[in-house]
């Protein structure tokens, strides 16, 4: 009898979830099921008619349209936001073509926002004079210039580049009406020139054939410096004269040292 | 072509790698089913949007520590529902109401006339009622059969018991819930 009951109670509950989805989308129908097992119609009709009841249960708490939908990107925003993911993890993930564009792009613009920020700041170096903010970083930067070259030759180029860019520092710096600094950029141009005369000396004794066209722009550079800061001398006042006079003493000795 | 617990099961890995896309795969799949379960336990479809936000990304905190050897996925997201329905009633300290005037007026979209809406609620208060009637594991395992649409393993997993269990208990529960209908009309 017990046997019996439980043989009832499975075939019901196979009918029931073979036909569940029949009787969902309208194929089937309480009495179409009911036609087929007539043997069991008392136990099986009260539990299909539950599961019908049930069935349209279900329609009424469906989500609402487009709730799925909206709600997924608020949920994948949301982790996104609260969940902390590793470089790798965001270079993997799949990303929408526009994600991809501002990755890519966003590391360049920064190294180039980089790259203009340090040539800025090496350029207004480079045109700075005595006595300006970053008049520092020039003679670092010349510093270290000086150190990566090794050849004597350009070695020797360099310095001469450099006590011309000191010349010209001072001419800028009477336009100006800098007085001040005068004596100091004078001492500065001096210390160029004993450099260059350094390393004219050390070819001389090593390889005496490269040294004439070194010396002969030596000597121009140092003849127009003497022209320029007498013309300069010329037309500024008189308080300028001392260190003018002082640069001037500076070329030529450097200049006889030359001869 | 790849079955729906083989589709979830590489879903599942990709979001264990931080992927929230594959994650968000996996809530279009399931949500639907979590939302039902949820909606027809709350009197408020604005709460049962709520909360299976919340069941999702509770599920999403504890996914590093899901391993697929464990619970299937959708009975652990069950078990998430189930709890975060338990934290839910403690913090309103009280059953739902299932009285039609204490609704909360949310405008559902896509039902636009207010008659409509009303209908809606008053339908949906009617089948809480009935429900709630019936004993609360008879309610769980038709509203995880039936309107969740859980088969019968995964609903033996979500309540953790047999499946020849859930199918005594299953036959049982339609019978209370036809008596329940015929009492109630």
């Amino acid at each position: 009898m017990k046997q019996d009951k439980m043989k009832i109670e499975r075939q019901i509950d196979q009918i029931i979830n073979e036909n569940v989805t029949a009787i969902a989308s309208g194929e089937e129908t309480l009495d179409s099921i009911l036609a087929e097992y007539p043997q069991i119609a008392p136990e099986l009709r009260p539990r299909l008619e539950a599961v019908i009841w049930l069935q349209q249960a279900k329609l009424s708490v469906a989500t609402r349209p487009g709730f799925i939908h909206d709600s997924r990107k608020y949920l994948e925003a949301k982790i996104e936001s609260t969940h902390p993911s590793g470089f790798w993890q965001n270079l993997t993930r799949r990303y929408t073509p526009q994600r991809w564009v501002f990755n890519i792009a966003a590391p360049i613009i920064v190294f180039l926002l980089f790259a203009l920020m340090i040539n800025s700041a090496v350029i207004t170096a480079r045109l700075s004079i005595p006595g300006d903010p970053f008049y520092s970083t020039k003679l670092m930067i010349e510093d270290l210039q000086l150190a990566l070259t090794f050849n004597p030759v350009e070695k020797t180029n360099l310095h001469i580049q450099q006590s011309r860019e000191r010349s010209l520092e001072f001419i800028e710096l009477v336009m100006e009406g800098k007085y001040e600094q005068l004596p100091v950029a004078a001492t500065r141009m001096e210390s160029d020139i004993i450099a260059s005369l350094h390393v004219l000396n050390e070819i001389t004794e090593s390889d005496p054939a490269i040294l004439a066209p070194s010396v002969e722009s030596f000597r121009d550079t140092l003849s127009s410096e003497i022209f320029m800061l007498n013309v300069l001398k010329g037309s500024s006042p008189i308080a300028a004269h001392p260190g003018i006079n002082l640069a001037i003493q500076v070329a030529q000795s450097g200049m006889l040292a030359l001869r | 072509m790849p079955g729906r617990l083989e589709i979830d099961k590489q879903l599942i890995r990709k979001a264990q790698q931080g992927d929230s896309n594959a994650f968000g795969d996996l809530y279009e799949s399931h949500a639907p089913a979590i939302f039902r379960y949820l909606y027809i336990h709350l009197d408020s479809q604005m709460d049962a949007e709520d909360l299976t936000g919340e069941v999702f990304l509770k599920a999403w905190q504890s996914l590093p520590k899901y391993t697929e050897r464990g619970v299937p996925f959708l009975a652990f997201l069950f078990r998430i529902a189930r709890n975060v329905l338990v934290d839910h009633y403690r913090q309103n300290n009280r059953l739902e109401s299932k009285d039609p005037e204490d609704m909360d007026g949310f405008t559902a979209e896509g039902i636009s006339e207010p008659v409509d809406i009303v209908g809606s609620q008053i339908e949906h208060q009617h089948i809480l009622r009935k429900l709630h009637r019936l004993r609360s594991d008879y309610q769980s395992v038709l509203t995880l059969r039936f309107i969740s649409e859980l088969s019968p393993e995964e609903t033996a997993q979500v309540m953790n018991r047999s499946v020849g269990a859930i199918r005594v208990l299953q036959h049982r529960a339609l019978a209370a819930l036809r008596d329940e209908l015929d009492e109630t009309g």
